[in-house]
């Protein structure tokens, strides 16, 4: 059962990491889901799958009010990210979806009428959340062509999507990040096979490089603090990417 | 696990329903092909009988008749099974109403009692699946009363096929063959009559 760890609390404002479910069923990739709350409204990071929605929305119930959702932001069109949008629109329909515009004509086909999604510019956008500033990062071609990661500087967290995802075997239940060496192993093949541009991953790493974080919470496995969040970077910049055997 | 038992057990519910619409276009496709080859055993009974002269006058009329029959019975199969496509559309939208109601209340359920929002979200899905169900049970109204139109219509196509088996008695030294092409004509009709009468089970919703 999944359950929602705050990984941040300053007054009014926190994110929740809803984070592994050891009693997902074994044939869906494992995913975290991230919450935004500040005040009165809540954004959605990556809902995930319809599969594991009642695990996702019981857990984020059990920490915030659901009808404070506000709305989802969606890094990229894949089901496992936001396959379980009909679901979050039959409990809120007004909930406003952000996603790359390039994907707006295709996300309805999980569900949404036209003015549920807003479309995010290729070169990102900011999303207010209860009076704070939430910035859209482009990561186009990591690995979706119309990408975004999202940006909280009061926080200064980074949800970085698929980029710094790691398939974690079963006995690697941890919310972080403990042993970067041991850790980034599990991330490689998935980075080189997943990532398919250099030069996309080369942009990514110089804008994310001027950013001051904290936390690097990606979408599959565990979650990269402090140094380890440079780390990360330098380890991406020099991985060669978009091949298909290592 | 996550509890994806609810939703198998709707993904089943649903496809019963989409296997139901399946059969009676089956059967709907069935019954047009039986009509065409009416259509074109009524052509070949017309020659027959202009062959036959007048000993198979009254032949003749008949299997003109049996023609229009035929094109009447071909344009009420085209329109049930214009009824049956849009119904799919209905279906689609109770099975998929039906399965985010499913995945929500388990979600509710997970989550325990006082979720706020939770009874309008139940409210707002209940109202959306009766009236997807209510545009159904519509919808099966209408091809109910096609299907028995198109009933009566066979019985007159049956009362055709008697008569054309009557006059070919008369048919002189056609007689054989005229009684040949009417007692085929009596048992594609029979054949129709079944197909129609399983038809006539089949429901797009369950009562």
């Amino acid at each position: 059962m999944k359950q929602a760890h705050c990984i941040f609390e300053e007054d009014d404002h926190r994110w929740l990491a809803i984070a592994r479910d050891p009693s997902k069923p074994g044939h869906i990739i494992d995913t975290n889901e991230y919450v935004v709350v500040k005040g009165k409204e809540a954004l959605l990071c990556d809902p995930g799958g319809i599969e594991i929605f009642p695990s996702v929305f019981s857990a984020l119930s059990a920490e915030c009010d659901p009808t404070r959702l506000a709305g989802i932001f969606s890094s990229h069109q894949d089901p496992d990210i936001i396959s379980s949008l009909a679901l979050w629109l039959e409990f809120k329909p007004e909930l406003k979806c952000y996603i790359s515009w390039l994907w707006q004509s295709f996300l309805p086909h999980f569900g949404g009428e036209e003015s549920t999604f807003v479309p995010i510019p290729d070169p990102g956008m900011t999303i207010l959340l209860g009076g704070i500033e939430l910035q859209a990062i482009p990561a186009h071609y990591l690995h979706s062509s119309g990408n975004f990661h999202l940006y909280d500087p009061k926080a200064k967290i980074l949800f970085s999507g698929d980029v710094g995802a790691a398939l974690l075997p079963a006995d690697h239940n941890g919310l972080y990040v403990e042993d970067f060496g041991r850790h980034i192993r599990h991330a490689e093949a998935f980075h080189k096979r997943w990532m398919g541009s250099d030069k996309a991953k080369r942009d990514w790493c110089e804008r994310v490089s001027r950013l001051e974080i904290d936390m690097m919470v990606p979408q599959h496995g565990a979650i990269y603090r402090g140094a380890d969040v440079q780390r990360f970077i330098n380890w991406f910049s020099a991985l060669e990417v978009g091949v298909l055997r290592s | 696990m996550n509890a994806p038992q609810p939703n198998l057990h709707v993904k089943a519910r649903g496809s019963s329903e989409l296997a139901r619409i399946v059969r009676v276009n089956e059967e709907i496709k069935a019954i047009v092909a039986t009509a065409f080859r009416i259509n074109l055993m009524a052509l070949n009974a017309i020659f027959l009988a202009k062959r036959a002269g007048n000993a198979a006058l009254g032949f003749g009329v008949l299997s003109n008749e049996l023609r229009r029959f035929a094109q009447d019975l071909t344009r009420n199969m085209s329109s049930l099974r214009d009824m049956t496509s849009g119904s799919v559309g209905s279906v689609t939208g109770v099975v998929q109403y039906q399965r985010n109601s499913s995945i929500l209340a388990e979600a509710i359920r997970l989550s325990g009692d006082g979720v706020p929002g939770a009874r309008e979200a139940r409210r707002r899905g209940a109202a959306r699946l009766a009236a997807q169900q209510a545009k159904l049970r519509a919808l099966d109204i209408r091809l109910r009363s096609a299907v028995e139109e198109t009933q009566q219509l066979v019985e007159l196509g049956g009362v055709l096929a008697r008569s054309a088996k009557i006059e070919a008695a008369y048919g002189g030294t056609f007689s054989p063959a005229l009684m040949q092409v009417s007692t085929d004509f009596a048992e594609v009709i029979a054949q129709i009559k079944r197909s129609l009468e399983i038809l006539g089970k089949e429901r797009l919703v369950k009562d």
